[in-house]
């Protein structure tokens, strides 16, 4: 992590750094007039200051059960969050204190305590909130993980900084870059992967943010499960989103007619016509990441895992075909279109009936019209046809 | 007997039936392999879908391949027959001849010469349609085994050959098809509903307007002359164990172009992943 933000360009430090004294001045200002706050809910509620005045203090924690709950809050990190920069007060979220002593905690362990706040976020969060709860954490949570991800997991409330652009709404590239991380908290093996392959590499060097993060293959806060039929059978789809469009791929030199050449093919004319018809009915048709890896997609010319590589490729060939030989793997066009310099035999094939088929079609279809205008010169000659 | 109602016997109930069997698995071919072949037109995806998908329309495909197959099997043995025991005249080769009916056939028709081609027992037409139809099947057989049995091609030939044979079995198919609807269509159907193939009769009239060099032949006796009972018997005992062999060869190459291998995993197992909880700091 330092390592990193000593590799970041200097200039954006001091942007942050004025953005941050800004809001600070922004958030002074809604402090002064707590009344006009739009989050306030009561008159008389205590002020951040009057609760940090304890809790920036270092180390402090409160005992559950044999866990103990770390309830320090820096107040420098608390400023740069995107609730300090709304004015939003600790007691909006924290509504069962007031005043010291804090009423009794009950609950005897650390992560119980923050399931306490469930239903918190859903007060601002509507749309968020309503979303996650059809995603697969909650799915999960529901069938009794308490690990589940919910809300405050991916969004610490005491750290969160503004994640989307203040008049576009969308999210900032600083935001997607760090997005993996959050991820990786809980699935880092995941990570781990991600960060190897082409995608995740060109993320986490080069802050390059074409690539895609955790959340456009997965989704955010109605994150799907992954390991459906649906899911898999609709890949092709979801990786041609990007792969399909030349503004992206063009600066790569990569192809955008890999859907349509997956599609063409055996498998792909397959896998496209099953989503249309069994989007949840199993095919053992491949899909992208079949060959390409998922998480660890490489660069097709990898030495070690590069599906350009004819013995990379055979490997992924025999996953489904245990007795496929060295030619075999051949027999997929690798997503060229056929051309002289690739695969010219299907091309003068292809070149050849489109010859042939007019030559002959053409050829029967003159000499029917002949037939047709004999027979009608000889029926108004009042003669019989031959 | 006038010319209407005198009538000649064109193809005996065996022929018929087995015309009846190629066009029937031709035609199932073409309908469950014309959508595979335009699989983005949304007319395909209706015929794919209305009968049950991808998966049971290649199995449609396949079983009337083989149909197809056996009933090429059946040709080939009749034919065997016909030429060696019963020495019938091999009307269907092309000759020079044909080439000349059709020039001239073509030549009358724009007005050039004055007299239609008297032809034979099969006119140039029909020989052209049965050749094509001989070459389609080769095509289609060959081309349709590299797609089939992937594997046990790419253990001889280049792994290109697969796709080229898809590319060839689908150009073929379309010429194929079309052909049919043209050619076929137009000469026994439009032109004149020839009923030979339903009925297995032609008129006298009919006769002698398509095939008069036939017509005479029989008329004059030569038509078909069979060999005397003990001939044929000497001829039998020879071709029906020749028969026999041919038979299950040709029958065990069926039986190789369906079984010689499997292709695919019909499930494949799920790529392996790493857990997928596995948080990196203990939880708070």
């Amino acid at each position: 992590m330092r390592q990193r933000i000593q590799t970041r360009p200097p200039q954006i430090w001091t942007v942050v750094l004025l953005l941050g004294l800004g809001l600070l001045i922004f958030a002074l200002a809604f402090f002064a007039s707590p009344a006009q706050a739009a989050h306030s809910y009561q008159e008389d509620q205590p002020s951040n200051d009057f609760c940090l005045a304890c809790h920036q203090e270092e180390g402090i924690d409160k005992k559950l059960g044999s866990e103990s709950l770390p309830v320090t809050i820096n107040p420098t990190q608390f400023g740069f969050s995107v609730h300090a920069e709304e004015g939003i007060n600790c007691v909006d979220c924290h509504t069962d204190i007031s005043d010291y002593p804090h009423p009794d905690v009950k609950v005897k362990n650390t992560r119980d305590f923050t399931l306490t706040f469930l239903e918190t976020c859903k007060d601002c969060h509507e749309e968020q909130y309503s979303k996650a709860h059809d995603s697969v954490h909650q799915i999960a949570f529901d069938a009794g993980n308490k690990n589940a991800a919910v809300c405050m997991d991916c969004h610490n409330p005491h750290t969160q900084k503004r994640l989307t652009g203040k008049t576009s709404g969308e999210l900032t590239s600083s935001a997607r870059v760090e997005i993996p991380e959050t991820c990786a908290q809980c699935h880092s093996g995941i990570y781990d992967q991600y960060k190897t392959s082409v995608h995740g590499n060109a993320l986490t060097e080069e802050n390059n943010t074409d690539v895609p993060t955790c959340i456009d293959c997965h989704g955010v806060h109605n994150i799907q499960d992954p390991t459906t039929v649906t899911f898999r059978n609709s890949t092709p789809f979801l990786c041609a989103t990007c792969h399909t469009d030349a503004t992206i791929m063009d600066k790569y030199g990569i192809s955008t007619n890999v859907l349509n050449s997956y599609v063409a093919d055996f498998h792909g004319t397959t896998v496209k016509l099953f989503e249309e018809q069994f989007p949840g009915q199993p095919t053992n048709k491949p899909v992208c990441t079949d060959c390409h890896g998922v998480h660890n997609i490489a660069k097709v010319n990898n030495e070690q895992t590069g599906v350009a590589l004819k013995e990379n490729l055979l490997i992924k060939c025999q996953r489904c075909h245990p007795d496929a030989t060295a030619n075999f793997s051949a027999a997929w066009m690798s997503h060229y279109e056929p051309s002289p310099e690739h695969y010219p035999i299907v091309y003068y094939v292809n070149l050849f009936y489109k010859f042939f088929i007019p030559a002959v079609l053409g050829g029967m279809i003159f000499f029917i019209i002949t037939d047709i205008y004999r027979r009608i010169v000889n029926r108004m000659k009042g003669a019989k046809h031959a | 007997m006038n010319r209407v109602t005198q009538t000649y016997l064109r193809f005996p109930i065996a022929r018929r039936i087995e015309h009846w069997v190629m066009m029937l698995s031709f035609t199932t071919l073409g309908l469950t392999g014309i959508p595979q072949k335009f699989s983005a037109s949304n007319i395909s995806i209706s015929v794919i879908n209305a009968l049950g998908g991808i998966e049971v329309l290649r199995t449609i495909h396949h079983t009337a391949a083989i149909v197809m197959m056996l009933g090429s099997v059946w040709h080939l043995l009749v034919m065997g027959y016909s030429t060696f025991v019963l020495r019938d005249k091999m009307s269907m080769l092309p000759t020079f001849q044909d080439a000349k009916d059709g020039t001239q056939a073509l030549l009358y028709n724009i007005g050039f010469v004055k007299t239609y081609p008297q032809m034979g027992r099969y006119t140039f037409e029909e020989k052209m349609e049965y050749w094509a139809f001989v070459w389609g099947t080769a095509v289609m057989s060959i081309t349709g085994f590299l797609m089939w049995n992937p594997i046990t091609s790419t253990k001889y030939l280049p792994g290109e050959f697969v796709p080229a044979a898809k590319a060839a079995h689908g150009g073929e198919a379309v010429l194929a098809v079309l052909a049919i609807i043209i050619w076929h269509m137009y000469g026994v159907h439009i032109k004149r509903f020839n009923k030979a193939m339903f009925t297995g009769k032609q008129t006298e009239a009919e006769m002698l307007h398509e095939h008069p060099l036939e017509l005479a032949d029989i008329k004059a006796g030569i038509a078909d002359r069979r060999p005397d009972a003990t001939t044929i018997r000497k001829r039998q005992m020879i071709y029906y164990p020749v028969a026999a062999i041919l038979t299950v060869a040709m029958l065990g190459g069926i039986y190789g172009f369906i079984n010689s291998e499997q292709t695919a995993l019909t499930t494949i197992t799920p790529l392996t992943e790493t857990q997928i909880f596995d948080p990196q700091t203990p939880q708070p």
